[in-house]
């Protein structure tokens, strides 16, 4: 799969389907519905949401196809963004972050002041990231984890809070400085 | 708001850590606000390789006739908006609105209709008596391809293939009605091609002069949707006879 991704022409199968040629969206779907649910699944976390999901970013692919612009950035990259748009607006919309109440949140914070252990690594990738993986390198594990926590699996900061057993306002904290260090190493 | 606010609200957009009605305002603010724009397209840019973490999965196999149902339904409708002579064939959504396709009916298929009456009458088992009867007819060529007909007061009606037709082997065909005040079309089931059917008739109003009949060819088993989502291939309107 990865070497028919890296020879796929997605800019000209975008610029087919802005011509209404449905054959180039089954194309894009072919080389891409695998790795796009898996990305889907990992934010919404069902099976059946995460094909709603799919089907939901298909037609929003398929609609927005003419207002592809390849000076401003790779088709790939823009079918990637239509797919994690439609992930997180059903897990933000549904309302899935209330499930860290101010209640759990405190109990957190408290817990976590008196348990100072080092983190543990909340993440094992596997995957070459290229620039991205040595800036990641550089960040320290907090920030590390509440960025792959909520990129790659679609966690709010009440979430993370949780995950990493960590205050709130730690997790605001460390994910802010975290984009900030993360720009500045990949300027 | 300062460089480091601008591409942090930009790099939580895309990580997601907005809630809802942040999300909203970021995404209202893109569309006036290039600087905005420009960094959340880098940090998506930035953060693409991330998306390589996730494990690929299978999706299963009907989610891409869904979505080509979804597509197919979305071209139809687009069309609905273009002149009629433009179309490959009739939009189906919308179809039951199509004026000019019933003036052109109205012109050959009623024609079709009593030249058919009389071809059919000899063809049924029983002469249909006083009710309705329609002509299916093709919405290009308007060939016949089907008759409905019922009695009077009848709970079912029968349906009669004129011939057979080719269907795919991933596609079903599906018969609707439409009355004249009725919202939109209702499903009378699956038909097979070149097979009669006798349709209950008991759950709709009445029969009436110049209730829409049509077939159309949707996905295996049927629109997923409650109305028509594929090409109309059969097209009528009820008539009454004595």
């Amino acid at each position: 799969m990865p070497a028919a991704s890296s020879t796929f022409d997605y800019e000209a199968a975008l610029a087919a389907c802005a011509g209404g040629d449905r054959a180039a969206l089954h194309r894009i779907y072919q080389h891409e519905s695998r790795r796009l649910l898996g990305v889907a699944l990992r934010i919404v976390r069902d099976r059946a949401r995460a094909e709603d999901v799919l089907h939901d970013a298909f037609m929003n692919i398929w609609t927005k196809a003419a207002s592809f612009d390849a000076t401003r950035g790779e088709g790939r990259g823009w079918i990637h963004s239509i797919v994690r748009n439609q992930a997180l607006s059903a897990v933000r919309s549904s309302g899935r972050e209330v499930s860290a109440d101010e209640d759990a949140i405190e109990a957190i914070e408290a817990e976590a002041v008196a348990n100072a252990a080092p983190m543990a690594e909340a993440f094992e990738i596997n995957a070459d990231l290229g620039r991205l993986d040595e800036c990641l390198e550089r960040l320290d594990t907090p920030k590390r984890n509440s960025i792959l926590l909520a990129y790659v699996d679609g966690c709010s900061h009440g979430e993370i809070a949780q995950r990493l057993n960590a205050p709130l306002g730690s997790v605001k904290a460390w994910v802010r400085r975290g984009l900030l260090s993360l720009r500045e190493c990949m300027a | 708001m300062n460089a480091d606010d601008l591409h942090v609200l930009a790099g939580e957009y895309v990580l997601g850590t907005l809630p809802a009605a942040r999300r909203a305002e970021v995404e209202a603010r893109m569309s006036n606000d290039a600087a905005l724009r420009t960094a959340v397209e880098q940090w998506q840019q930035k953060l693409l390789p991330l998306n390589e973490v996730a494990a690929p999965v299978e999706p299963s196999a009907a989610l891409w006739s869904r979505i080509e149902t979804s597509v197919a339904a979305k071209v139809a409708a687009d069309r609905g908006t273009r002149p009629a002579a433009a179309r490959p064939a009739v939009a189906a959504s919308g179809w039951w609105n199509s004026l000019r396709l019933w003036r052109g009916l109205a012109a050959t298929g009623f024609a079709a209709a009593a030249f058919m009456g009389i071809v059919v009458v000899g063809k049924l088992a029983q002469p249909p008596g006083p009710g309705y009867m329609v002509v299916l007819v093709g919405p290009q060529d308007k060939s016949p391809g089907w008759v409905v007909q019922a009695g009077t007061n009848s709970q079912q009606a029968r349906l009669i293939p004129l011939g057979k037709v080719d269907v795919p082997a991933d596609k079903s065909l599906q018969f609707w009605t439409k009355g004249n005040d009725w919202k939109g079309p209702v499903s009378l089931g699956l038909v097979r091609p070149g097979e009669s059917k006798e349709v209950p008739l008991d759950k709709l109003p009445p029969l009436e002069p110049n209730q829409l009949f049509e077939i159309t060819l949707e996905p295996y088993n049927g629109s997923p949707l409650d109305r028509p989502t594929g090409p109309i291939l059969f097209i009528g309107r009820a008539v009454k006879i004595i």
